[in-house]
């Protein structure tokens, strides 16, 4: 793949198709997401969105079709990709044997990142999505709240400095508040930061406060809708209610109907 | 193998600190040690001392043996230490070889399965036609008898990993000795521990009996002369600090647990 194309897109997916004994998960899925880019996918429970996510991560490769991720086949060229990816899931993960700060690290030290740099920048980190003081950094998993523990895990994942973030709804476990100050803060630190982010989730509103860009797939992983979000239409409540109703149109199709008007009432 | 459930823990359950608990056990310790003191003393007037001795005579027992045999206690330990840890090593070995070479696993499974079958008894008799050496046949014996507890706890242990966490640790795209260092290693601690805790005890009998009836230095074999020479006290000597030395091997494994497991939130079942 030529220079120029690498720097234009991050991500690049061309008819990729992913079946499970023989039902596909995922059908000629094709779409491209640029440096810089927001990228929400949504979607209802078992439209193939991990399995899209899982392709891009590079955990399993796509039965055919192809995937990049900056100009790397993420399966085939695994290691290669070190540094320039990371994942935050919809669980915070954490390694219950190491303190906050110690699983912040996690990405740094197999990085081959010195102690005391790793250190430096996972305390940095910490501080970045607002857990504060050595006394929470030493804390383990266990002593920390669940909120927290997400900020630990999305920490964990930024400090590798990578390119690029996925992340699968991760914040979906949580409370309502706690869910929306999470991703409010996700979405500033993303875009001050520059990153390219695909995220997934099932909540409309979510897609519609972070994304830039809205990819609405059904299953399996076909794209229905792609809606593009700027700040003044993201602002502008007419156009956001509409865009509600047509995603969740979308989001529906292939199923029966009633769940399209409860999901638009919703 | 799930985690080790203390007999312990439901007591906590009663509300009561754990300071009284503590105070309540030691005294109902010294409870039991005066009876048993007192049954001696009782019995001893009745019967020869090579059948029961009195308490002040085992006391006596205790130190004469403590000063003169020493270094067998020390070669004791050092022999347990020895074969606890080479099937510590071993065993995990064997077990993540169970967990992650599939088509081993059966057959290993198979020859561990068998092995659990076999008596300690026989693994004694067989060291002893096998082997010349005294150290070699305490070893082997040991060995033979601690691997399949470790190799089938660690196997246990490694199957028990989370894909969620094996998939996260992915994510940052390490080497397989990253994989082993930063997640297998310290997920089995928690097992390793567990399983030298259980087995401990009956190492520490083992190497005693194995002692016995293959050398002629260490607790056992002591125990093996005292008998031969009618010394019942110092036959209740050796059984005295036998029950210390268990005890206070039991204590240190704890204590490791207690420091290397931190990371642990405390169970407290209600
Ligand atoms: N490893 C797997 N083995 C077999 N089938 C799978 C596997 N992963 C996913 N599937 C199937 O593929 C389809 C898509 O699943 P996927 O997890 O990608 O959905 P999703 O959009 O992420 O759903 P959710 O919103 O519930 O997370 C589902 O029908 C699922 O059962
Ligand atoms: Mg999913």
């Amino acid at each position: 793949m030529s220079a120029p194309e690498i720097n234009n897109h991050v991500i690049a997916l061309e008819r990729a198709s992913k079946f499970f004994a023989g039902n596909p998960a995922v059908e000629e899925l094709s779409f491209i997401v640029g440096r810089g880019e927001i990228v929400a996918l949504v979607g209802r429970t078992g439209a193939g969105k991990s399995t899209a996510l899982h392709m891009i991560m590079g955990v399993m490769p796509p039965d055919s079709g192809t995937v990049t991720v900056e100009g790397l086949d993420p399966y085939r060229q695994f290691r290669q990709l070190r540094g320039k990816l990371s994942v935050s899931f919809q669980t915070d993960r954490l390694l219950p044997w190491r303190t906050a700060v110690e699983n912040v690290e996690l990405g740094l030290q197999i990085g081959g990142v010195s102690a005391v740099e790793r250190r430096k920048r996972a305390l940095q980190w910490l501080e970045n999505v607002k857990i504060f003081g050595e006394e929470n950094a030493i804390k383990y998993p266990h002593q920390l709240s669940g909120g927290m523990r997400q900020r630990v895990s999305l920490a964990r994942a930024l400090a590798v400095d990578p390119a690029l973030v996925l992340l699968d709804e991760s914040f979906s476990q949580l409370d309502h508040v706690t869910s929306s100050t999470l991703r409010a803060d996700f979405a500033t630190l993303v875009r001050r930061l520059g990153k390219t982010c695909v995220l997934i989730t099932h909540r409309i509103d979510d897609a519609l406060e972070m994304a830039d860009r809205i990819l609405v797939l059904a299953a399996p992983a076909r794209l229905m809708l792609e809606v593009t979000v700027t700040p003044a239409l993201r602002a502008d409540a007419k156009w956001r209610e509409r865009q509600h109703h047509d995603i969740a149109a979308a989001m529906a199709v292939g199923m029966t109907p009633e769940p399209v008007t409860s999901a638009a009432a919703s | 193998m799930t985690d080790a459930v203390h007999p312990e823990t439901p007591q906590i359950a009663r509300g009561v600190s754990t300071a009284t608990l503590i105070k309540r056990d030691l005294w109902a310790n010294a409870v039991v040690i005066v009876l048993l003191i007192a049954g001696m003393q009782a019995w001893s007037g009745f019967v020869p001392n090579y059948i029961m001795p009195a308490p002040l005579e085992t006391a006596a027992a205790v130190g004469k043996v403590l000063t003169r045999d020493i270094g067998d206690i020390l070669i004791t330990l050092l022999r347990l230490f020895y074969a606890v840890g080479f099937a510590l090593v071993a065993g995990c070995l064997i077990g993540a070889a169970m967990a992650m070479i599939r088509p081993l696993q059966p057959y290993l499974k198979s020859i561990i399965v068998i092995n659990t079958g076999i008596p300690a008894l026989s693994w004694m008799l067989f060291a002893i036609f096998w082997f010349k050496n005294a150290e070699m046949r305490i070893f082997f014996i040991l060995a033979m008898i601690l691997i399949p507890f470790y190799a089938l706890n660690i196997y246990d242990g490694i199957r028990a990993l989370s894909t969620d966490l094996v998939e996260m640790v992915e994510t940052f795209r390490p080497t397989r000795l990253h994989v082993l260092r930063f997640l297998i290693l310290p997920h089995i601690v928690p097992y390793v521990l567990m399983t030298t805790k259980s087995i401990i005890g009956y190492a520490a009998r083992m190497t005693v009996f194995a002692e016995l009836l293959s050398s002629t230095i260490g607790m056992g074999a002591k125990m093996g002369l005292a008998q031969n020479n009618f010394h019942m006290d110092q036959v209740i000597a050796w059984t005295v600090l036998l029950v210390i030395l268990n005890l206070s091997l039991q204590g240190l494994v704890a204590g490791a647990e207690r420091l290397l497991l931190r990371w642990r939130p405390e169970v407290v079942v209600r």
